[in-house]
């Protein structure tokens, strides 16, 4: 039996826009430059592109999770060892998930639309996807609902988490204290995670908690070396919302229509990027040449 | 059923109210960046800098040849294996692109007008003052 619970999200919108507002005051006495008014208008209005299409698909996703959980192994019960661990197991679905959305071009199609500002601020963090159900990002979150944990639980803790991952979007905070650093995401982390440099590429996958990068080998640390670079390997170049938002699904579109058949599924399901007669590369190949080149000029 | 049917337009008109927020506080926000000057017009440094920049799009990108529009907001850069670039600003960033055979390119005098074969990449127009038809007529060399 499933009981309804508030969407944490809704409570969270008034603190987040008055995070923007400090952010902007923040940016105007440290690098007005740095920040873009027609980049942050574009990606508030994905986030509230994003929240209709969760309004229009909301019910579907919500009916699939609760007849998968008709099927469940176990119930689960309301305790509080229950939303600790419905807490952290979502945490590692959301892992996998954010994994398979940089490492199959299917679900980067629509997890691109979080990476393509040039920019990394607060309002990058509203800058969510409006293609997530038609997708499939809902099945990473169905092990939990199967396993036994309420469909309304783990709604409530996956949103929990989008909140916490709000205000790790921001250039404003510097590296927090080791302990934390070691544990938790944090600015530092996720900055890396929406670095183009080469060097970073695919790295810090984690939502709430890092560790799961630093057990799964995807782990790298925020270094001084070299300035950040955000966006995308091929930035957009336009503040086009709708393009924005659709320019994968038709690129990789096009690719499947325009390769031979044995091909065809590899633009699907390989990594972006790759391709069948080698004129694109893929993060790996990227970072690949980069090393090659960084050692050339060493 | 009446009392289904009140319930459903109670959650369409808080939906609505939502949306109506959401929307009245994103063009605040737009318009609070704008109010507070936040952005700028960037232009390219000098040389190096266009350089720099090509190097952060294509990371094994080095220009043996650099040539600046006038009022730095662009560049065509040129490498050892033939490769060109364009690079342009978008917003107070730069966004570069290699240029393939049979872009479309237009030279008029010292203006040099072209894009990267993109709709909404667009187009530029590069004042390269006497440069200008020396790479034009590069680009019509341009290697697959």
């Amino acid at each position: 039996m499933t009981v309804p619970l508030p969407n944490p999200i809704d409570y969270a919108v008034p603190a987040f826009i008055g995070l923007i507002v400090i952010e902007m005051i923040w940016a105007k006495f440290r690098a007005p430059d740095k920040y873009e008014p027609r980049d942050t208008l574009t990606s508030l209005a994905f986030g509230l592109g994003s929240s209709v299409a969760g309004l229009l698909v909301g019910g579907m996703a919500i009916t699939i999770a609760v007849s998968a959980y008709e099927f469940r192994i176990v119930s689960i019960p309301w305790t509080w060892w229950a939303w600790a661990l419905c807490f952290i197991l979502d945490d590692l679905a959301y892992y996998a998930f954010h994994r398979s959305a940089h490492r199959v071009r299917w679900f980067w199609a629509s997890h691109v639309n979080h990476h393509s500002s040039q920019h990394y601020n607060l309002s990058t963090a509203l800058r969510q996807s409006w293609t997530s159900f038609f997708a499939l990002g809902f099945i990473f979150r169905m092990p939990l609902i199967l396993i036994g944990f309420d469909p309304a639980m783990v709604l409530f803790v996956g949103a929990i988490n989008l909140i916490y991952q709000f205000w790790i979007h921001t250039e404003a905070i510097g590296k927090l204290p080791r302990w934390f650093e070691y544990v938790m995401n944090t600015p530092s982390h996720h900055r890396v995670h929406h670095a183009t440099n080469p060097r970073y590429l695919d790295r810090n996958y984690a939502g709430t908690f890092i560790v799961w990068d630093r057990m799964f080998g995807t782990f790298a640390s925020e270094t001084s070396d070299e300035p950040i670079r955000y966006g995308i390997v091929k930035q957009l170049g336009t503040f086009n919302l709708l393009w924005s938002v659709f320019h994968e699904w038709i690129g990789m579109a096009q690719d499947i229509w325009a390769a031979p058949w044995q091909f065809k599924l590899g633009y699907l399901l390989r990594p972006p990027g790759w391709c069948h007669d080698s004129s694109r590369e893929t993060s790996d190949q990227i970072r690949a040449r980069w090393k090659q080149t960084w050692e050339k000029r060493a | 059923m009446i009392s289904a049917a009140i319930i459903s337009a109670a959650i369409i008109s808080g939906e609505v109210i939502k949306f109506a927020a959401s929307l009245l506080a994103i063009l605040t926000l737009a318009g609070l960046a704008r109010w507070l000057r936040l952005g700028g017009d960037v232009r390219l440094r000098d040389v190096d800098h266009a350089r720099t920049v090509a190097r952060e799009a294509i990371c094994d990108f080095e220009a043996v040849a650099v040539v600046l529009d006038r009022a730095c907001i662009g560049a065509l850069l040129r490498d050892a294996d033939g490769r060109q670039m364009l690079i342009r600003r978008h917003g107070v960033q730069f966004v570069g692109r290699l240029l393939s055979p049979g872009i479309e390119a237009r030279l008029d005098q010292n203006f040099l007008t072209l894009g990267a074969g993109e709709r909404f990449f667009g187009t530029v127009t590069l004042n390269l003052g006497d440069q200008a038809q020396i790479w034009a007529s590069g680009l019509r060399h341009l290697r697959a």
